[in-house]
């Protein structure tokens, strides 16, 4: 190819985009689009959010306390479908992904970035259409909706397949766009591994959404295709089979969840090594476990589905595979606690987030290796057990790592810092609220509570802590809810009141702090020209070639380092 | 002689044109380069071994039915 | 037909390559882009063979026996086999199609190209005929589930094709392709390989198996 190493293909910059309806509506750029992204996720966050406290709230007492049975189960039903499909996907890979990632690889977009933005506004139209089924009878079998219950519900359960199929094209597009632009469009000299790791997660995390979303067209084509003309695939009495659904959905679902933390690992890998001033650990392996995460994680659906009745000689290779995927994961984790070791450490709201993000997470994977063991799984599968370990691992893990991610580079994508008391606040409403809410769920789970039931009387009289303990974790998930709006709070007062940010508050080493913040729309004047990693805070920056004249060592800017009564208490 | 017996003589004979011509050009293009010419290669193979199976399904060594 | 030798095509190739560097990065990327739309759409065909399978491997009897406790016929092999054919001859001819466009022969280039096109209609055509005359139906039984939304999906893709394929000819024949500069084309020519591809797969399991 006819390109040298100092020139990119793309060297070429577009005339900038004009008029507001180009800038900031149906705008091509990505930071746009990530920012569109993020709105509209944080809103979706906020609706879903509120269906949780309305769960809590019903769980106050062991009769129920405000809801029906069928008017709970659509609640939860909402809840659930609303968080995965049109929260933490969305966020981790349309907002952060596509934020961050083209800024780490010196690009000056995505590679298609029309199809980006095709990809976001079908997005607001099918969170729209979600929650738009609850005013026609909202789907009632959970976010999982498994036939025959899926057949016979509510006319919401059709707009559901509709919706989840069209949040389902805007994934596969996004991965698809992702995969190539990371292929392709790295600057000069940036090899495979020269990249971060946040890269790295956002390409494991773009095969998975390429390949393993359209799974979940097919199933949800099926059961629209069932419920509105008969077509017979799930209905036993017509020769179908529910099991069919659950291996369709599963095969889906379960590499969606690796989906939904993936990203939170790259952020988590991005911030750490920033704020302990000390090059990751084990970078190699942290690249290649994602990529191992996401290849596995095609072959462990039917860990889902230990008690649907399928072959009983299958569950053994699924429990084998499904504890092996603990390595990988395992590999990670030891390699950021290494990270933080003889750091010199600074806890800033982000870092906060990271750390304890390592904590929680790893305490929600092991419960998920306790799931993993089929014998457990038949006594814990459908009971609170299961939400105690999935709330562990996508609260305190996706959350936390989005909210770490929120504070590291709200600064680049504004230009204003947070105000970091209120970001620790804000950390420890959620760290306490969310380990008060959902820790108390694993033995109320293993004492029998079962899930997305409305009223647990019955458990109630065979267990005498279960009002207690219900009433701890409502009561808990109010302080977790109150950080919700603290931080948009915070975000908006930041933009007007907080302090200016400069091109590198934190002092860090990957390529989207070498610009300025916000960036301008075409990213980078020059492509730089890539030597090393980025992570090596003894050497000079491996860059050549950037915009601007910038210290070779990067250190944090005084503005982010300056104490506040909050800071000395939270950072120790 | 029945439809049958006219659909399976010109699937016999469209199988031996047609599978013999994607085979002489997926020779022919045997050292082509790049990820397009890859991917045709691997698809007109895939078209021949098609042919292939008609073939068999035309002279009832494979498939039931009329 | 200008069909070319090893070297000679290589040479062709060669001669045209564009030299515009900011193409053919382009041209690169467009081109995994489609590879990797074309992998996800046999992730979504392979999730529906799969649920064939899978309703298939669950009954001990295939086709299956209704309620009323009658055998539900088998397909028209003799047929299906020869509408296959047409569908893989429209795959040769779209080959030639694209030989000759790189030869320069745009007379040849719109003779096999309206071929492939005509190819693909009489496929449909059949595809319509077999429908009309089955003796099941999409929502009668799992056999039918699978059968017309697995074919339908593939001829879906084939109308689609086709309708791709006029506007390649048009397109073509107004200018918008040169020698060096012709991505659309061969989008054109691998999808419309893989429409065949998959025909394969579903004529074996349909018809064979």
């Amino acid at each position: 190819m006819a390109t040298d190493a100092l020139h990119s293909a793309h060297d070429h910059i577009h005339p900038a985009p004009e008029g507001f309806i180009s800038k900031y509506v149906f705008s091509i750029d990505h930071k746009v689009i990530a920012i569109q992204y993020f709105m509209t996720g944080f809103l979706f966050f906020g609706i879903a959010g509120l269906l949780a406290e309305l769960v809590r709230i019903q769980l106050l007492v062991p009769k129920g306390l405000i809801m029906s049975s069928s008017v709970y189960n659509g609640v939860y039903t909402l809840h659930g479908s609303a968080m995965v499909w049109m929260v933490i996907i969305p966020l981790v890979t349309g907002a952060f992904g596509n934020f961050v990632m083209p800024l780490q690889i010196g690009a000056r977009d995505v590679a298609f970035p029309w199809l980006n933005m095709v990809s976001f506004w079908i997005f607001p139209v099918a969170g729209a259409i979600l929650f738009y089924s609850a005013l026609i009878g909202a789907p009632d079998a959970g976010w999982t909706e498994y036939p025959p219950i899926s057949l016979q519900g509510p006319p919401g359960t059709t707009m559901w397949c509709v919706a989840i199929f069209l949040i389902g094209i805007s994934s596969t597009m996004t991965g698809l766009n992702f995969m190539v632009t990371i292929i392709k469009m790295r600057a000069p000299g940036m090899t495979w591994t020269r990249m971060p790791l946040f890269t790295w997660a956002t390409y494991a995390t773009a095969l998975m959404n390429m390949v393993a979303t359209v799974a979940l067209s097919a199933a949800l084509a099926a059961l629209f295709m069932e419920r509105v003309f008969g077509v017979p695939f799930y209905d036993p009495a017509h020769g179908g089979s529910p099991v069919l659904w659950q291996h369709m959905f599963w095969f889906y679902s379960h590499p969606a969840v690796y989906i939904m933390i993936l990203p939170a690992f790259g952020i988590v890998s991005e911030v750490l090594p920033t704020f302990s001033r000390k090059p990751i650990f084990g970078y190699k392996m942290i690249a290649f476990s994602s990529m191992a995460i996401a290849l596995l994680g095609f072959a462990v659906w039917a860990h889902h589905m230990f008690t649907s009745g399928m072959a009983p000689w299958l569950q053994l290779p699924f429990m084998i595979i499904t504890m092996v995927i603990a390595v990988p994961t395992g590999v990670k984790i030891f390699s950021w606690t290494a990270t933080l070791w003889g750091g010199r450490i600074h806890f800033s709201a982000a870092m906060l987030f990271a750390t304890a993000f390592i904590a929680t997470f790893t305490f929600g994977g092991l419960t998920g290796f306790f799931l993993a063991s089929v014998p457990a799984d038949l006594h814990e599968h459908g009971t609170y057990f299961v939400v105690g370990h999935f709330h562990y691992v996508l609260f305190g893990g996706s959350v936390m790592g989005i909210m770490a991610g929120l504070y590291y580079w709200w600064p680049k994508a504004t230009g204003r810092l947070m105000s970091e008391k209120l970001g620790k606040l804000h950390f420890w409403m959620t760290f306490i609220g969310m380990n008060g809410t959902f820790l108390p769920m694993h033995w109320l789970g293993l004492q029998g509570m079962p899930r997305r039931y409305a009223t647990y009387e019955t458990f109630a009289h065979a267990y005498p802590g279960a009002q207690l303990w219900n009433d701890v974790a409502t009561y808990s998930s109010f302080i977790m809810a109150l950080g919700l709006p603290l931080v948009i709070f915070n975000m908006i007062w930041s933009l007007k009141h907080g302090k200016r940010a400069g091109a590198n508050p934190w002092g860090a080493r990957t390529l989207e702090w070498m610009i300025a913040s916000p960036p301008p729309y075409y990213n980078f004047k020059h492509i730089p020209q890539v030597l090393g990693l980025p992570y090596d805070f003894s050497e000079p920056l491996p860059y050549r070639n950037l915009d601007h004249k910038t210290d070779p060592y990067p250190a944090p800017s005084p503005a982010t380092l300056s104490p506040g009564p909050l800071t000395v208490g939270a950072g120790v | 002689m029945t439809a049958a017996l006219f659909e399976r003589g010109l699937a016999f004979l469209g199988a031996l044109l047609v599978g013999g011509t994607a085979l002489v050009q997926l020779k022919n293009d045997w050292g082509s380069h790049g990820l397009d010419a890859a991917v045709t290669k691997v698809l007109l193979g895939l078209m021949a071994f098609g042919c292939v199976l008609a073939l068999l399904a035309a002279i009832n060594v494979l498939g039931g039915g009329s | 037909m200008a069909i070319a030798g090893l070297a000679d095509h290589d040479a062709v190739a060669a001669r045209y390559k564009s030299v515009d560097p900011v193409y053919e990065q382009t041209r690169d990327m467009r081109l995994l882009g489609f590879v990797f739309f074309l992998l996800s759409d046999v992730v979504l065909f392979s999730m529906f063979i799969f649920a064939y399978l899978y309703l298939r491997s669950s009954v001990p009897n295939w086709p299956p026996i209704t309620a009323s406790g009658h055998r539900l016929p088998r397909f028209d092999t003799a047929f299906a086999a020869w509408n296959s054919i047409v569908l893989f001859g429209s795959g040769v001819t779209m080959h030639f199609a694209m030989e000759n466009w790189k030869h320069l022969n745009r007379e040849k280039f719109n003779f096999w190209l309206v071929s492939t096109i005509g190819l693909g209609i009489a496929f449909l055509l059949g595809q319509a005929y077999e429908y009309h005359n089955a003796a099941i139906s999409w929502a009668g039984s799992t056999m039918g589930a699978s059968f017309f939304t697995l074919t339908g999906m593939h001829g879906f893709h084939v109308f689609l094709g086709v309708l791709y394929l006029v506007v390649l000819l048009v397109q073509a024949n107004r200018g918008v392709y040169t020698p060096s500069k012709y991505f659309g084309l061969t989008a054109g020519t691998l999808y419309w390989h893989f429409v065949d591809v998959i025909w394969v797969a579903l004529f074996y399991l349909f018809y064979l198996m």
